[in-house]
């Protein structure tokens, strides 16, 4: 199959000295490739090397077929557009001036537009919704819309291929979806294809239609979200070593609590996170049950608690958990409630608290809070 | 890239085009003869002058050649110009008046010659100039300040109908000032008596003034006197004392004249004998060089005779200044001895009176009671 | 087009049509005013042709004629070089002499001046022009060869400096062996001074300064685009390389015939285009580079005509008057760029 954008064994680095080796990317039109990886891994070296601001160390990329290193640079400003991260300083000009550089390749000797070109920025700009603020100065509006004029300026240059360096980590996170919708739009509509690299491992899983992970000498792993958005690979690619990673939601826990188990909370179907996460801020380590492995408060709980009593997911509670319930319930001391509502599968947690109570647990019923 | 090679191939083309486009080179040699085929009748007989010569023709003109410069035919009053004269010869129609002077050293030649009404725009402001004479006429009006030589006030120059621009070798440090007032019509008349390595040499240049405004032989009795004086003082046998003739520049160091120079030569008229006797190559054009502290120190400590410049640095009022500014000048053998002078700072432009000023040094070498002794041009520091 | 382009549009066509006014007022005021008296009825006739009196007709032509001709081109000169560099530079202080050719030209002048008429020979006008200018172009050569080496613009500052203190360094050491003429003229050399200009200087300046000028208005597009910084200018399609040669080339060319025919002028090169860009409220190449040219007329204009009357016949060195204009300016910016952060 054609691939829009490839490199063949390219290896890159600064002043000859190899980073990273052997990359060999294979991104098909109106798709999204983003980068993923620790800091300092060399996400940006990629990057760069792909935008021609370095040299390969070896190999190079290709584009429809054309190999960039050998493509004049004007020959390139139409097939690739850049947006990066650093912080612009300009002088006395409005979004649209900005957004109308983006037209460089196709304007002539003293650069004016012609109204093809004004047509072309007015749509760029309308796209990301950034119109309104074509005679505002640059230099005076928020960060978020920043990125989106400039991002604007890249469509306008009519590219094949857009290169992004992290370019929601300073936006909010309205700007952070905004930008990431017109992304995707662009690449669906345009056929234009992106490549990027991300922080936000959520957005990540999201957004992309490959990811690949930056750490090491050599790319360990390439492929569609589902593949590279596990536990164990994230934990192992950012070395992760306090708290946990959820790949179903891409979300985060911050450190489980050590120690000896103190309390036991009944939850099930939601309630308990928030009480789960309560805990965990004040460090106090729990036993929680009886839950269903396919329970939202599961995943939470997995990362959080010290032991996790975890029924087959759509069964009613077995005996043997009831009994695995209850002797952890030996064990502590103070017993939270979250439950309000028992169905089919969950009764039992009743008796469960029942046995609390008859053992002399202190029982606390969690607050219901409304979602 | 295509574009920076069409840069540099229109630099290259504008380097070329700059060179020959502007101002003028002077012209170094000049020939000799009138160029029409006349001869001179004869040549002024010059003592000592050695940078400039006159030749006089039948019709009374004059032609004055300086040194490494230009030639000027002067032109009596009522007599028509000669045709047909090389191309680099200036003519000058006599009576020269409104003449723009921004040579000090001339004034006092012009006002012994007392064709000072020959001047109407000086170089030089008002207060100064030594010459009475000269600061009069200017606070006056009579003379109009115009601009020193590097700014001339070209718009006045021209306006008062400028015949003539006497200016100093410093010109040739401005060769653009001196091309723009020939382009405006206005000759220019660099006068070398500084090059002149003896001080009568010097004198001699009241010749060619007197040529200029028409006073030859009131030029030549000048002359004469100041000539009769130095020989006065040559009459006596040499005093053997040393002298060292100085000033401290603003840097710290000692600035000297060079052996070779006509102060020098003037000492030696005197009597006395200059400190260094090596100093220097006789054809260079400065007449000063700088030394520093300690070679000059070893070479003049043991001078009998210290004359302290107060041309450049300003006049003294004491020893103690003196030595305020060089603490090592305490220990010279004429300090402590009280043989300490200062030249006033009018020597330099009372270019007329050099045979006088030999004669006050010769009194000065010579005399028993230096702090009694007063003189015009040297004054003892207490 | 809509309302909003419509009146910047017309500020800008009003800013320069006050500035074109302002220049004509300057060329009439410099043509009338001088030592010499010359009425108005004189001076209309002296412009037709039709002069009464020679002596003031060649006032007129031969000295306030091509000394505010090259007020004209050299102001211009100046004030575009010194927006060539604020923007290669991303820096509003940035001048024409940053790159340190004031101190290169210096130091040739002070070689001729040491080494031709020290040995008692003389030069003409020409020589010393030809070797300001040669000695700020290999003073731009030594900077732009170090900046080669590495890759960053900031470098090219500090090669600039450092080339500047050099040359200082070896200035002073000639003129250790330079007499007190020599000295005093090498001073007043690089105070800067448009008199005595003459007609053959003017035809050299005209070509020069025009030539010059074109193609720095033809370099527009990239100078735009660089104004978004180098990586985006160079994603757009510029040759980045080449443009920076270029860009300090022609910005040398430029600063180095004012220095060579009138020396050092200061500050004309930093005030004058953030001024021009506060009037026109851009920074769009196509509108600043000929109104910038035209600023540096009006300012040098201006300057020039006030040293030569306020204390006639003696003449203020022109860098005095532009720092009484200009550092006011100067200051203004950093005190702003203060105020922004």
């Amino acid at each position: 199959m054609a691939y829009l954008f490839e490199t063949k064994q390219m290896t890159v680095g600064y002043n000859g000295v190899p980073l990273i080796r052997n990359v060999e990317i294979r991104l098909e039109k109106g798709h999204i490739l983003t980068l993923i990886g620790p800091n300092g891994a060399g996400k940006s070296t990629i990057l760069k090397s792909i935008a021609k601001y370095l040299k390969t160390v070896y190999g190079t990329a290709y584009i429809s077929g054309e190999s960039v290193a050998e493509m004049s640079n004007r020959r390139l400003a139409r097939q690739m557009a850049v947006v990066l991260t650093q912080k612009m300083k300009t002088e006395l000009m409005t979004c649209r001036e900005i957004v109308e550089t983006g037209r460089y390749p196709y304007t002539g000797r003293l650069g004016i537009l012609a109204p093809e070109d004004h047509r072309q920025v007015r749509e760029a700009m309308e796209q990301v919704h950034v119109w309104d603020l074509r005679h505002r100065d640059f230099m005076h509006i928020s960060d978020g819309q920043r990125q989106r004029v400039m991002l604007a300026r890249a469509i306008c240059q009519q590219p094949q291929i857009i290169v992004l360096d992290e370019p929601s980590s300073f936006l909010d996170i309205r700007y952070k979806l905004e930008l990431l919708d017109a992304l995707r739009d662009m690449a669906r509509e345009k056929g234009i294809s992106v490549i990027m690299s991300l922080h936000e491992l959520d957005l990540a899983q999201r957004v992309s239609d490959e990811v690949m992970c930056v750490k090491g000498e050599y790319i360990t792993h390439y492929g569609t979200p589902d593949t590279i958005f596990k536990k164990e690979l994230i934990h192992q690619l950012y070395g992760l070593t306090e708290g946990g990673y959820n790949p179903y939601f891409g979300s985060l826990e911050m450190r489980r609590p050590t120690g000896e188990p103190r309390v036991f909370v009944i939850a099930g179907g939601g309630t308990g996170m928030e009480v789960y996460r309560s805990l965990q801020r004040s460090q106090t380590p729990f036993i929680t049950g009886i839950l269903h492995e396919n329970d939202i408060d599961c995943q939470v709980a997995w990362d959080l608690a010290s032991e996790v009593v975890a029924e087959r997911a759509f069964c009613s509670i077995s005996d043997a958990s009831y009994q695995q319930a209850e002797e952890a319930l030996r064990r502590c001391p103070e017993v939270i409630n979250c439950l309000t509502a028992y169905g089919e599968i969950n009764g039992r947690n009743r008796d469960l608290l029942e046995a609390a109570s008859a053992m002399g647990c202190r029982i606390r019923q969690a607050a219901v809070v409304a979602r | 890239m295509k574009r920076t090679r069409v840069l540099a191939l229109f630099l290259a083309l504008m380097l070329l085009t700059v060179l020959p486009g502007c101002g003028k080179t002077a012209e170094n040699v000049p020939a000799s003869g009138l160029g029409n085929g006349t001869e001179p009748v004869s040549h002024m007989e010059l003592q000592y002058a050695r940078q400039f010569s006159v030749d006089e023709y039948a019709d009374g003109c004059r032609l004055i050649t300086v040194q490494d410069d230009g030639r000027y035919l002067v032109v009596p009053e009522g007599v028509t110009a000669p045709k047909g004269i090389s191309s680099d010869i200036v003519v000058l129609q006599r009576p020269l008046q409104n003449v723009y002077l921004a040579a000090t050293a001339v004034m006092s030649l012009i006002d012994s010659l007392g064709v000072l009404d020959g001047i109407g725009l000086s170089g030089t402001q008002a207060d100064k100039w030594y010459n009475d004479n000269a600061r009069e006429a200017m606070e006056e009006g009579r003379i109009r300040f115009a601009g020193k030589y590097s700014e001339p006030d070209y718009e006045m120059i021209l306006s008062a109908g400028c015949p003539l621009a006497i200016e100093s070798t410093m010109i040739y440090h401005k060769p653009e000032v001196r091309e723009k007032l020939e382009s405006l019509g206005v000759p220019v008349f660099v006068e070398r008596s500084g090059r002149e390595t003896s001080p009568l040499g010097r004198t001699e240049w009241i010749k060619v003034y007197g040529v200029l405004f028409d006073k030859e032989e009131e030029a030549q009795q000048l002359f004469d006197q100041q000539a009769a004086m130095m020989e006065e003082a040559e009459k006596d046998e040499p005093t053997g004392k040393t002298v060292a003739f100085f000033y401290i520049s603003s840097s710290g160091s000692a600035v000297v004249r060079k052996s070779g120079d006509y102060v020098a030569k003037m000492i030696q008229l005197a009597g006395g004998t200059y400190i260094f006797s090596d100093l220097g190559e006789e054809d260079s054009s400065a007449s000063t060089t700088a030394m520093d502290m300690e070679t000059f120190y070893q070479k003049a400590k043991d001078a009998d005779v210290v004359i302290y410049n107060a041309t450049i640095a300003g006049e003294l009022d004491s020893v103690a200044t003196l030595v305020a500014r060089n603490p090592l000048l305490a220990e010279f053998k004429a300090v402590k001895e009280g043989n300490v002078w200062c030249s006033d700072q009018n020597i330099y432009q009372e270019t007329m009176q050099l045979g006088s000023m030999v004669l006050e040094l010769h009194c000065l070498l010579t005399t028993d009671d230096p702090a009694g002794t007063q003189l015009h041009y040297f004054y003892h520091l207490k | 087009m809509e309302t909003e382009a419509k009146s910047r549009c017309a500020r800008r066509i009003v800013v320069l049509a006050v500035m074109i006014l302002a220049l004509l007022a300057l060329i009439a005021a410099n043509i009338n005013l001088g030592s010499v008296r010359i009425s108005l009825s004189e001076m209309t006739r002296i412009l037709t042709g039709r002069a009464a009196d020679a002596t003031a007709a060649d006032i007129v032509w031969k000295i306030r004629m091509p000394r505010l001709l090259a007020a004209v081109l050299l102001g211009g000169a100046l004030s575009l070089s010194g927006f060539l560099l604020q923007t290669f530079f991303n820096n509003p202080i940035a001048g024409p002499y940053i790159l340190g050719i004031s101190s290169g030209a210096k130091l040739t002048v002070a070689l001729m001046m040491v080494l031709v008429l020290g040995s008692g020979r003389t030069m003409g006008s020409g020589w010393m022009i030809v070797s300001a200018f040669v000695g700020a172009m290999l003073s731009m050569g030594f900077v732009l060869l170090i900046s080669t080496r590495v890759n960053r613009a900031s470098m090219l500052i500090v090669s600039g400096v450092m080339v500047g203190y050099i040359c200082s360094a070896v200035t002073d050491f000639v003129v250790t062996f330079a007499d007190d003429a020599s000295i005093v003229n090498l001073h007043n050399w690089s105070r800067g001074s448009f008199s005595g200009i003459s007609w053959g200087d003017i035809r050299v300046m005209t070509w020069v300064v025009l030539m010059t000028s074109v193609l720095v208005f033809l370099l527009s597009k990239p100078i735009g685009a660089y104004q978004m910084g180098e990586s985006y200018a160079q994603n757009m399609g510029v040759n980045i390389g080449a443009f920076r040669v270029e860009l300090v080339l022609l910005s040398s060319i430029l600063s180095a015939c004012v220095t060579a025919f009138a020396g050092p002028v200061s500050f004309v090169g930093i005030a004058v285009p953030y001024i021009v860009k506060s009037l026109l409220k851009t920074a769009r190449p196509l509108w600043v580079i000929p109104v910038c040219f035209l600023g540096g007329a009006i300012f040098c204009l201006g300057c020039d005509l006030i040293a030569r009357t306020v204390f006639s016949p003696m003449e203020l060195s022109i860098s005095s008057v532009t720092a009484v204009f200009g550092a006011p300016v100067v200051i203004g910016i950093m005190l702003k760029k203060r105020r922004g952060r």
